[in-house]
């Protein structure tokens, strides 16, 4: 469902990301870990087509980010880390304007909307005023934002950022029933960008861990936890800064 | 060009739900008011003054779309170089404050469907705010006799201008994530516009001569929109001013679609 060959991204003498490869089966639901500053947003933006790679490419759901732009776009639903909302404008107004962004057939909109609305338990607030709302159920909107056109690949960055503990189980909860959510005839594909570890625990199945640009773990998290160890414990020895190895030319370029 | 009419409904609606709309259009209605009624007590006055001294020649070659309406239409097309740019500094500066720069440009739309949207919301503003105007002179329609075609030549002008004011008003906001400076970058481009014309009639007074000197100043007056602008109150509808202002309209917002797209290369 996402195919991502050789992702890189470089800021004048700053690799962002190098070469990140990894790929996402349909249904699978994927924690992306790292620490602040490791190419986890940049790494999703170039999969959502806002910043394209300085290198390589990626595919979702079938479609190339560079050969068909406007066709993966149209697969994937995406929460950046801040939720791009109009303050001014009320939370149906808003979902029916990213309804019609995203290409939703006018005769479905409504529905479409109605039904995003009530996933994301916004159906009492659909009047309010976003800049009314608080953070918890701004997010909401930024989630039901997301789903608005059943997309086949919902990418999420750091969902749960800002939120107060019961906000944070509501939001966790509503990401793992969106999760299962059949599209089609399959469930959804879901990359969860993070550096809490229980979020990861409580939805994913499978952990990629980007450390200084590069992906570090890639595996399922059954299989990482296996031995007795905590996922901290993994994560920690996967982004300890290891010595600079001579035959890693990446490394040497990080600052 | 699908998305067009979304963009700019959103847009035209939260201008609306915001007070920006309101204020501009009450100033503009204010200063409407105050500059019609000014011209038309002095010109009252004027003519109760040639009357008093019996200058029947002076009295007989004036009329009220020269005088009147042409003066007043005149000063409303430097009031909308304050104004445009108060309505047009958010359409691209807010998006990015609000981060929803990230939501438009992850979507399936184009950056022309983007630009060309917001730019419509803009010119449909304008449209409104020349709407507005022609209330004024249509009222000496009702208690004089004014020429329809002079005085409709230049509300056309005075839209025109205001359509190029709104795209150069778009580049501004696509420049920057502050709408102040949104608001005195397109401000000061257009004034510069406006005023290029009269800079070169002063470097042609003070004997700036030569061919290359004539060469410039032409340039610089074609530039200026007050140039055309003012060719089209005097009722000159001339295909080269309407191209004029299609060609600021077109040069600005192609300006705009690399500064909205530049975002993806920084």
């Amino acid at each position: 469902m996402i195919e991502a060959r050789g992702l890189s991204k470089r800021y004048g003498d700053l690799v962002a990301v190098d070469r990140v490869s990894f790929s996402v089966q349909p249904g699978e639901v994927v924690g992306f870990l790292g620490p602040n500053g490791a190419g986890k947003t940049t790494t999703m933006r170039m999969l959502t087509g806002f910043v394209p790679p300085t290198d390589g490419s990626a595919t979702i759901a079938g479609h190339d980010i560079f050969a068909d732009p406007l066709a993966a776009r149209r697969a994937v639903g995406y929460l950046p880390e801040t939720p791009p909302l109009y303050p001014e404008m009320s939370v149906e107004d808003y979902v029916h304007y990213v309804a019609q962004l995203k290409d939703v057939p006018r005769a479905r909109r409504r529905a479409a909307v109605d039904r995003a609305l009530s996933r994301c338990g916004l159906a009492d607030v659909r009047r309010r005023v976003i800049g009314a709302l608080s953070k918890g159920y701004r997010q909401r909107v930024g989630l039901a934002q997301a789903i608005v056109h059943d997309p086949a690949v919902l990418i999420l960055d750091e969902p749960t950022v800002g939120l107060d503990p019961i906000q944070i189980r509501e939001i966790r909860a509503l990401i793992a029933e969106l999760a299962t959510e059949k599209q089609g005839d399959r469930a959804r594909t879901v990359i969860l960008s993070t550096h809490i570890l229980p979020e990861v625990e409580a939805i994913c199945r499978r952990v990629l861990v980007i450390s200084r640009g590069r992906i570090v773990v890639d595996q399922p998290l059954a299989e990482l936890t296996r031995g007795g160890a905590s996922l901290e414990e993994v994560f920690a020895r996967a982004t300890a800064r290891e010595p600079v190895e001579p035959d890693a030319p990446a490394a040497e370029a990080q600052p | 060009m699908r998305h067009v009419g979304a963009i700019a409904g959103r847009e035209l609606k939260s201008l609306f739900t915001s007070p920006v709309a309101y204020v501009v259009l009450v100033l503009f209605a204010v200063l409407a008011g105050f500059f019609f009624l000014t011209g038309v007590l002095q010109f009252q006055d004027y003519v109760a003054r040639l009357q008093a001294f019996q200058a029947g020649e002076q009295l007989a070659e004036l009329n009220v779309n020269d005088h009147v309406i042409a003066p007043f239409v005149h000063v409303m097309g430097v009031v909308l170089l304050f104004l445009v740019p108060g309505i047009t500094m958010a359409l691209f500066a807010a998006e990015k404050t609000n981060g929803t720069q990230e939501l438009l440009l992850t979507s399936p739309i184009t950056i022309w469907e983007l630009v060309i949207g917001k730019f419509l919301a803009a010119a449909a503003f304008v449209t409104l705010l020349v709407a507005l105007l022609a209330i004024y002179p249509a009222i000496l329609f009702w208690y004089g006799d004014p020429e329809l075609n002079k005085t409709l030549t230049g509300l056309a002008g005075l839209w025109l201008l205001g359509l190029a004011y709104a795209a150069v008003g778009c580049f501004a906001s696509s420049v920057t994530r502050n709408q102040l400076i949104a608001f005195f970058l397109a401000f000061v481009i257009l004034l510069v516009l406006w005023m290029i014309g009269f800079v070169a009639d002063l470097g042609a007074a003070s004997g700036m001569g030569g061919s290359l000197g004539e060469w410039v100043s032409g340039t610089m007056r074609w530039l200026s929109t007050a140039e055309h602008f003012e060719s089209m109150l005097m009722g000159l509808i001339d295909t080269k001013h309407v191209a004029y202002f299609a060609a600021v309209v077109a040069a600005s917002l192609i300006v705009t679609k690399a500064a909205v797209e530049s975002v993806r290369w920084r």
